[in-house]
């Protein structure tokens, strides 16, 4: 069965290139940075009361339904959801390393297709900003100048696996570096400048102009920053920060109003009845708390084209589900099973037809509608 | 169609490298509904049969679990005439960290350990109990007549 021109395919994944066999060791770390529930590496990564990690967005859907831990079962609060730093770095490492590696465990011949390095490098500013292909260059023999490595990056590539030993037993020899990770760099498409850890990220994300939109609210800018430099010295100053967690609403107490009001604060469309609503706000405290437990959130009106496209496509496949109870009813079973649930709703409405047939059977207007 | 990228992971996963005996592969028109094959495991009454299944990703996959239905009829404790299967991972026990693969080994796995004290089909489940020969050679007399 060979379904590999299946059409609905041909919209797959541009999954990146796996680790040869020949690199277990390799292989096995890929997996590693790996969310259980979406098989993704993790994204905001936090972890729960058993030790277990996850995509902070994974974790909180799948609590939405089950307060278990989706690994090993223990039941679990969204109270112990606690964002995992270390791995969020791992994870943002890794990435970053990986095109690399992945070159280097291929045959020397075999064409690579993940990710080309972003852009022609036309000066020096721009350079500066790929510090993990200069840092890997200069551990391989770092007399020469970044300048002059960048034109063969290939070859210095392979020697740098061969000396990978020497490396990790002289790790401070980065230190000749004049650029640490968080110096200021020029992203090589839009020159915005920005630490240059976070450059390959920005670019992954489509250069999304993150720095101006934090410039704007200068006093609260400042005080994310003082966080940055604090971080983790107490809970209690989480909560002077404007971006905090949403609390959850009780679902079945909270009218529609209060829900629309939950909404309209966030920015977010109010139209729909109490179940869309609810649905909503819940999609929607998903996205926005977890959106807090990383150190690269997305701006919030990325959030809400997620959610609305989120909702969009739940709904078409309602529809879709829809037409698949009408193909149920084709069938004598499906039909049995379907009136069998119904019986009460059939009955109501029997009643109710009954009483309105008779009310115009007094006027005599319409015609009696039949109903078996 | 906007479709979670962990579906079209898993699917070409599946159909790249599907476990042994098993097969599964998406409709064309909807690459949620997955026709699936499962071979009966051997020293089981269900070996030599193919057993044809639908399997059904709801929306809310992977934190609701797929819904599974046997198409082909089986003689077994816990699948029902209709198909239906009684598996603890397809209801209760269901994690977002299981997936298709996991699913359809452990539906493979229910045909080589048949569980009658957790029944779905009575009758058949009263027989295995009561006749346990017997019953395994309707399942073998069902397997040479429907599961081909």
């Amino acid at each position: 069965m060979d379904m590999s021109n299946h059409p609905l395919l041909a919209l797959a994944t541009d999954e990146p290139p796996p680790f040869p066999a020949s690199y277990p060791q390799l292989q096995r770390l890929d997996r590693s940075i790996v969310c259980p529930i979406c098989k993704e590496p993790f994204s905001a990564p936090v972890s729960i009361a058993c030790g277990h990690s996850f995509c902070s967005h994974c974790i909180r859907g799948s609590m939405e339904v089950t307060k278990k831990c989706p690994v090993c079962h223990e039941s679990v609060s969204e109270g112990s959801i606690r964002r995992n730093r270390a791995l969020e770095e791992i994870t943002d490492a890794w990435d970053e390393a990986r095109p690399s590696l992945i070159k280097l465990s291929q045959p020397p011949a075999g064409p690579s297709r993940k990710r080309p390095p972003p852009q022609p490098i036309s000066n020096d500013s721009s350079l500066n900003s790929l510090p993990h292909l200069k840092r890997r260059r200069d551990s391989g023999s770092r007399s020469q100048s970044p300048t002059k490595l960048s034109t063969n990056n290939h070859n210095e590539a392979v020697e740098f696996f061969g000396s990978s030993e020497e490396e990790e037993t002289s790790p401070r020899e980065n230190d000749t570096e004049e650029l640490t990770e968080h110096d200021e760099g020029t992203c090589p498409i839009c020159s915005a400048k920005m630490p240059i850890v976070s450059i390959p990220m920005h670019i992954e994300r489509g250069c999304p102009p993150i720095k101006a939109a934090k410039k704007v609210n200068g006093s609260g800018n400042q005080k994310a920053d003082w966080k940055k430099v604090f971080a983790g010295a107490g809970k209690g100053r989480e909560k002077d920060v404007e971006m905090k967690r949403i609390v959850k609403p009780n679902y079945h107490l909270s009218s529609e109003k209060d829900l629309r009001n939950i909404l309209s604060e966030h920015g977010l469309v109010t139209t729909g009845d109490k179940e869309t609503l609810s649905a909503r706000v819940q999609q929607w405290i998903i996205l926005f708390n977890a959106n807090l437990d990383t150190s690269h959130p997305k701006s919030l009106s990325a959030l809400r084209a997620q959610l609305t496209e989120a909702e969009a496509s739940r709904k078409r496949d309602k529809e879709r589900g829809k037409e698949e109870l009408g193909k149920e009813l084709e069938t004598k079973e499906g039909m049995a099973k379907y009136a069998k649930e119904r019986r009460g709703e059939f009955e109501r409405l029997r009643k109710e037809i009954m009483e309105r047939d008779k009310r115009r059977a007094g006027a005599a207007v319409d015609t009696p509608i039949e109903v078996d | 169609m906007s479709l979670p990228k962990r579906i079209l992971k898993e699917t070409e996963r599946l159909m790249a490298d599907s476990p042994p005996g098993i097969t599964a592969a998406p409709k064309d028109d909807n690459l949620r509904h997955f026709d699936v094959t499962v071979a009966g495991p051997g020293q089981s009454p269900y070996e030599g049969g193919i057993f044809k299944l639908e399997l059904f990703l709801p929306e809310e996959y992977p934190m609701n679990p797929p819904k599974v239905r046997f198409l082909t009829r089986i003689y077994h404790p816990n699948i029902d005439k209709l198909g239906r299967i009684c598996l603890d991972i397809l209801k209760d026990k269901w994690s977002p960290a299981l997936q298709i693969r996991t699913v359809l080994l452990s539906i493979q796995a229910l045909l080589g350990a048949p569980n009658p004290d957790d029944p779905l089909a009575n009758d058949v489940a009263q027989h295995w109990k009561e006749n346990e020969k017997a019953a395994i050679e309707t399942a073998r007399e069902w397997t040479r007549k429907y599961a081909n």
